[in-house]
């Protein structure tokens, strides 16, 4: 094991004030990409020293071949019975998986359990073993010899021992030890009574031990776990009776008998065998009443017992057995009977709720999966206060209309807390909120102050986190200090940064509990099919011309104004209209967005454009046939959200960001209903201007997809293109004036848009900062809006705001 | 009277012109290389700089572009 | 704008760039016969009925029907009767049939009473044909044996005797041959290195002369399918059969004979002469052939020798026991670029790693990617775009003809994959340069006609402009043109 790392001074509970001062500084990080200078001791506070193993440098003594490749031949045999197991483990603790195998859903189930997915195409996939894998592998209940074992049976080679010391060191002593809240009383509880006790040894942990009588003395409490699996979700308690939800139809990716399988004969019967026994353990946990010894500990020392075990190698997983919770009250709410929960959502929350208990933990969904309704459901199982946290005042709206939606919770059980909309907060059972809303520094109204104070008090059943992968550590660190919840939920459809820190959240939330693949989901007709395109539109010589001699900023606006762009963009925009389609054009350049739009006579959104004017856009293209095309920049991205399109045209985006590129596809995957016939019923086009860097771009952000499964068909010719006169920008002297415009733009033109909680843009940190009404909607109600600011290094105001302001 | 000169004839698409022309105006090769513009996809240039101008041409591509695959993802 | 482009000019050009190295060039039977054989040795060659068998075979189906129809006729036909057998829609293959057939000499023109022209059929042709159909003449080299082999082969085990067999020359190509010992690792003779010299698909270091490596057309040589390669490594065998003192004519015939036999049979070679018997040898080394022992009479053709004379893989209908022959498919090609390939074949994995990058080998697979840079460093090295695509698609998993794209397509790889490859090929085709001259201020629009109208019709003009007066010849037109110039400025035009 690596050395402890140290922990950072402690937050006490009562220093909250000091820490909000302190967090000035903290930038809300929102698109945190390769730039991102969040270089911080702090980032691997509550993260445990084992976690920063790594298998992927293991292999750096083996020897290449002739071709360069890393030659593992001498590293395994290959057995006998090779073609009938699924998959290869390298030393460096990539896995190999072939999905034509008969035993694929065997082996994805176990691998995606232990190991992270690297690419997930067509036929074979690649997975990865990490600590934060293996970590959350073991906090759903496998243990280090089924894992080993498992592995083993699966691999067409014998395991390299490297990694099987990999494995061992990383999951033999997490997932040993819970913290439980049962009754009301905190409990250190594991089945292991040697790991209880070597912990006791410890004198940190000594002094937080709670015991309440002489008699009880040094004793274990001796329990059994008699949690029993949820499997109705969203309801109240099940009963005895209640029928296995295996048997049910929606369930049947869950955990099938391998029996069943078609090609079921080809497969070994140790792997088969094994698969059953691993799943019967999971059940055993539930069913089983495992015995369990636990000491209790006072829960003023609850943060410092979780510190220090963080620091001994034996990190607390956070379950809360939420049926055995007396003193916070059950909120009345259900999910309706309409709510049908699809497969992939279903096993997702068979995660979280597997042993009955509420784990913590992140579920990762494609956009337009059905992320809140997982949410929502977490929330109506459960059945505490729950608060739920998103990053805009769009989503919060949102939010509540899905609680609507699909639970029987109605206006009076939920209450939004955002700068524009300040329900009532006592007595509800449910509180939406934005990140922003809750970390904020700024001195709040009376009214929000009281909110504050309320929400601070409280014990909350659940937490739920949207889009989780926008937050930065520090900021989540932040949340954990001023809300009290028991568990928590992150969801998100990337868990994707530039950076590597994202790993981190799985020990501040808790392991990532399920993640779908998209192809799967798409041939399951659960997502659109999408077409995604990059189309090349060659610079014209001018404009090539100046692009070359230009400097860098000026370079982006001639890409991004590029005439054949323009051109090809209204060729798309007519052909799709002319399909009945409904039409998205993204551009981060607000130059050229404006210039595109009123040149097409297209509305447009962006930054400064009003929340009623926005709303009246947004209505219009929903419902008004004759509006099937919008831009809008990038404060779509996150802001607010889009009504339902199934084209989406970027004519302009952020640098290579790979999931600004993922999280716009999601905006039009949300399946379609009727259009299974078709091959595509969706379509992505990036256009992109040939030879010049934003070709470099596009590729870097098209990688997460790509491994996704999603294929980019190259266009260098739109069919009809040429042919059609309808086309502005004809002539040479048009295109002419054109770049006359380009390049008498000014600076600022030539600049993306900034967003709150960009690197670029740092939230106001002194006193100064002014939030007017005009302002506040400027971002649709966001609560970190773009108000005047300085810049941290220069000082100097950002001339975007000078603009925004005059 | 004719003028008579050697050389090469280079073909290319307008935008790639415009790249020779940069490189030629900036004497990126220490001098100048362009014999005669021709006209929008042609140029007449000198032989002996072919190749570090296709030297030139392909860094100019492997700067735009990108690899899709990440080797250590 | 009036630009004319003509031939490109392709000799001694300075720079690599200027000019296209060369590439192999594959021949079909036909092709081979028209630009390699004189009609003298045409006529040698036609002394063999083996010869005018596959001659025959390979015509196009108008000329075989003209063959057929004129077989028994004594005379020499009118050309106006043979045109007047086709409908006029199809007087465009007739016009292809009537063509071919001459320019293999298998008809030749002659002049009838009358001043008409007439054809007819080379009477060696002619006699060795009536022979195949009818019977008679010498018997052929290779006879049916007499005794029936006691532990006979089956086709199983000459098709994987075939293949393992020439598995060794491709070994040795990519130099992998003999490093790891074993059936499939075989070194090969002296007299197939010479061949492999001689077809410029390896050469001999520069430096080393003991080193020899394999060339640009050598690879483009492993990229073909096996047929293909089998063919053009004999027609390489043909051309220096004659230095070997081994007739050309016979073993030709010998070759064709083995086209036309029973796979699964047996033969004898008693009553060869000693040069078939050495090439009889040599078809055993390259798998053609299976002979137990050396001075064993007994032989079995292999499907590598059945295959032979197929114009190539791509017309011939595969049948299911060929695609058996071929080996499995074993490459898996991605949306993501992923490459995997279920193979430790040295062979195999040094082909694969011509254009795709390698990352690790594990020990029945090896797992790449279709990279940039992997695909421009095969294409600087004379592979095409097209070659690696038919390679992939050649070699293609089972599995990857069963997605759903797959089956709707002709292709079985992945389409963004496929056209990724080619666009990476056509990035480096960007520009074409061509050696020149050019020539400007011209006096008088007169003079630019003249000069520009006298290149264009010796085909050596490649851009003018009339407007600017400007023209740009290619470089090994230009004394022509000069010349042209003196003397029409003398004559004072």
């Amino acid at each position: 094991m690596g050395p402890p790392k140290k922990y950072k001074k402690e937050r006490g509970a009562g220093d909250k004030f000091a820490k909000k001062r302190r967090a000035e500084d903290e930038a809300f990080t929102q698109l945190v990409e390769d730039n991102d200078s969040m270089d911080n001791a702090s980032e691997s506070d509550g993260v445990p020293g084992a976690a920063s193993k790594n298998a992927e440098t293991n292999d750096e003594n083996i020897n290449t071949d002739e071709y360069g490749a890393k030659d593992y031949r001498a590293q395994m045999q290959l057995r006998a019975d090779h073609t009938n197991r699924p998959l290869w483990v390298a030393p460096n603790g990539h896995v190999f998986l072939e999905s034509f195998s008969p035993v694929y859903k065997h082996a994805h189930d176990f691998l995606i359990a232990i190991s992270e997915p690297v690419c997930r195409p067509e036929h074979i996939h690649e997975y990865k073993l990490t600590a934060y894998s293996l970590y959350a592998a073991v906090s759903v209940g496998l243990q280090t010899h089924d894992i080993v074992e498992y592995l083993k049976r699966l691999s067409k080679t014998s395991i390299p021992e490297g990694i099987l010391e990999f494995i061992r060191l990383c999951t033999l002593s997490y997932g040993k030890v819970k913290l439980v809240l049962k009754h009301n009383k905190y409990f250190i509880e594991s089945p292991h009574p040697e790991v209880l006790q070597k912990l006791l040894k410890d004198p940190v942990i000594q002094k937080c031990r709670l015991i309440r009588s002489e008699a009880e003395g040094e004793a274990f409490i001796q329990g059994t776990l008699d949690g029993k699996a949820i499997t109705q979700f969203g309801t109240k308690l099940p009963t005895a009776t209640d029928k296995p939800a295996e048997e049910t139809p929606t369930t049947s990716t869950a955990a099938a008998a391998p029996g069943t399988d078609g090609a079921a004969a080809a497969v070994p019967d140790d792997i088969t065998d094994f698969y059953e026994k691993i799943d019967k353990e999971e059940e055993d946990e539930d069913e089983a009443n495992l015995k369990t010894v636990s000491f209790e500990v006072a829960q003023e020392k609850i943060e410092l017992i979780q510190k220090r075990c963080i620091e001994i190698e034996h990190p607390l997983l956070a379950e809360y057995d939420f049926r055995n919770d007396t003193v916070n009250q059950d909120i009345n709410i259900d999910l309706k009977p309409a709510a049908v929960l699809r497969p992939y959502q279903e096993k997702s929350l068979r995660k979280m709720f597997g042993n009955g208990r509420a784990r913590s933990g992140v579920i990762v969904l494609p956009c337009g999966a059905g992320k809140s309704l997982v949410g929502v459901t977490a929330c109506c199982t459960v059945r505490k206060r729950a608060l739920v946290l998103c990053n805009s005042g769009v989503s919060v709206e949102q939010w509540k209309q899905q609680f609507k939606m699909w639970s029987t919770a109605d206006d009076s059980m939920i209450c939004r807390f955002t700068s524009e909309a300040k329900d009532k907060p006592m007595g509800c059972g449910i509180l939406v909120t934005t990140y922003s809303m809750i970390t904020h520094t700024q001195k709040r109204s009376w009214e929000a102050e009281q909110t504050m104070r309320w929400l601070q008090e409280q014990e909350w059943g659940i937490m739920v986190l949207d889009e989780v992968h926008t937050i930065p550590a520090k900021m989540f660190r932040r949340v954990l200090t001023i809300v009290q919840s028991h568990c928590k939920l992150g969801l998100t459809a990337t868990l994707l940064r530039e950076d590597d820190k994202i790993a981190d959240l799985n020990f501040l939330i808790g392991p990532k509990l399920y993640e779908a693949n998209w192809l799967e989901l798409q041939k399951k007709g659960y997502i659109a099919r999408v077409q995604c395109a990059e189309v090349w539109c060659p610079m014209s010589p001018e404009f090539y011309r100046e692009y070359l001699t230009t400097k860098t900023s000026k370079k982006m606006l001639l890409y991004v104004m590029n005439p054949s762009k323009f051109r090809s963009c209204q060729f798309l925009i007519k052909y799709h209209e002319q399909r009945g389609d409904k039409t998205i054009v993204f551009s981060d350049n607000v130059f050229a967005l404006k210039h595109y739009a009123i040149k097409m006579n297209k509305p447009f959104i962006y930054g400064p454009t009003s929340q009623n004017e926005r709303i009246q856009i947004l209505q219009n293209f929903k419902f008004n046939a004759k509006v099937n095309t919008i831009f809008v920049s990038k404060v779509a991205d996150t802001s607010f959200d889009l009504p339902e399109a199934n084209v989406l045209i970027q004519i302009s985006s952020h640098g290579g960001s790979r999931r600004q590129e993922a999280q716009r596809l999601g905006r039009i995957l949300r399946a379609k209903k009727g259009a299974i016939a078709e091959e595509y019923n969706a379509f992505f086009y990036t256009l992109v201007s040939q030879d010049t860097m934003e070709m470099s771009y596009s590729r870097k952000r098209q990688r997460f997809l790509v491994n996704q499964g999603y294929s980019y068909k190259v266009i260098t010719h739109l069919k009809g293109m040429d042919t059609s006169t309808e086309l502005m920008y004809n002539t040479q002297e048009e295109q002419g004036q054109l770049l006359q415009l380009v390049l008498s733009a000014s600076d600022l033109d030539c600049e993306d848009e900034r967003v709150p909680g960009e690197p670029g843009y740092r939230p106001g940190g002194s006193g100064t900062t002014k939030r007017t009404g005009a302002l506040s909607s400027m971002s649709g109600g966001d609560d970190a809006i773009y108000y005047e600011h300085r810049r941290k290094n220069t000082g100097s105001v950002h001339p975007l705001f000078k603009k925004f302001r005059g | 009277m004719v003028n008579v000169m050697k050389g090469v004839l280079v073909e290319c698409d307008p935008a790639m012109k415009q790249f020779l022309l940069h490189l030629d105006e900036k004497l990126a090769f220490g001098r100048k290389f362009i014999i005669q513009d021709l006209d929008e996809s042609h140029l007449f240039i000198s032989t002996d700089i072919v190749e570090v101008l296709q030297a030139r041409v392909d860094e100019l591509m492997d700067r735009i572009s990108f690899p899709l695959h990440e080797k250590d993802a | 704008m009036a630009d004319t482009k003509s031939g490109r000019y392709s000799s001694n050009a300075i720079s690599p760039l200027v000019q296209s190295p060369e590439n192999l060039e594959c021949k079909n039977f036909q092709d081979y016969l028209r630009t390699r054989q004189t009609p003298e040795s045409l006529e040698k060659l036609y002394n063999h009925p083996p010869i005018c068998l596959a001659v025959f075979r390979e015509l196009p189906e108008i000329a075989r029907q003209f063959v057929i129809r004129i077989l028994f006729v004594d005379q020499p036909v009118p050309q106006a009767v043979v045109s007047s057998w086709g409908a006029q829609r199809i007087a465009k293959e007739q016009e292809e049939a009537t063509n071919c057939l001459t320019a293999l000499n298998v008809w030749r023109v002659t002049a009838i009473p009358g001043g008409l022209s007439a054809w007819e059929l080379s009477p060696t042709f002619k006699k060795s044909v009536r022979q195949v159909l009818l019977g008679g003449g010498k018997p052929w080299a290779m006879s049916s044996t007499t005794e029936k082999d006691s532990k006979p082969r089956d086709i199983a085990f000459l098709d994987s005797y075939a293949m393992s067999r020439w598995r060794c020359v491709l070994h040795y190509m990519v130099g992998t041959g003999g490093r790891n010992g074993g059936p499939d690792t075989d070194a090969i003779s002296p007299d197939a290195v010479r061949i492999l010299l001689h077809a410029n698909l390896m050469k001999r270091d520069e430096r080393d002369h003991h080193t020899i490596t394999i060339t640009r057309q050598g690879f483009q040589f492993l990229l073909l399918d096996t047929r293909a390669q089998v063919w053009h490594f004999m027609l390489q065998y043909l051309e220096t059969c004659e230095e070997r003192g081994i007739s050309l004519p016979e073993c030709l015939s010998m070759l064709f004979q083995l086209s036309f036999s029973t796979l699964g049979r047996d033969y004898s070679s008693v009553g060869m002469n000693s040069q078939m018997l050495t090439f009889l040898q040599h078809l055993r080394e390259f798998g053609l052939v299976f002979q137990r022992r050396r001075k064993e009479n007994r032989f079995y053709p292999t499907r590598l020798a059945l295959n032979v004379t197929n114009k190539n893989g791509a017309e011939a209908s595969t049948t299911a026991d060929e695609e058996r022959m071929q080996e499995r498919g074993y490459i898996v090609v991605e949306t993501n670029y992923r490459v995997y390939a279920y193979t430790d074949s040295p062979l195999q994995v040094a082909v694969l790693g011509l254009f795709t990058e390698l990352l690790y080998r594990f020990p029945n697979l090896v797992v790449g990617v279709l990279t940039r840079d992997s695909v421009r460093q095969a294409l600087r090295g004379g592979i095409t775009a097209e070659q690696i695509v038919s390679y992939l698609e050649q070699y293609a998993h089972p599995n990857m003809k069963l997605v759903e794209s797959a089956i709707q397509s002709k292709s079985c790889l992945p389409p963004t994959v496929v056209d990724q490859i080619k666009l990476w090929e056509l990035e480096r085709n960007r520009f074409t340069y061509t050696e020149g001259v050019v020539y400007n201020h011209f006096l008088s629009q007169n003079d630019f006609v003249t000069l520009r109208d006298y290149a264009q019709s010796i085909h050596m003009l490649v851009w003018q402009n009339e407007r600017t007066r400007t023209m740009v010849v290619q470089k090994n037109g230009h004394d022509d043109v000069k010349r042209y110039w003196k003397k029409y400025s003398k004559s004072g035009g």
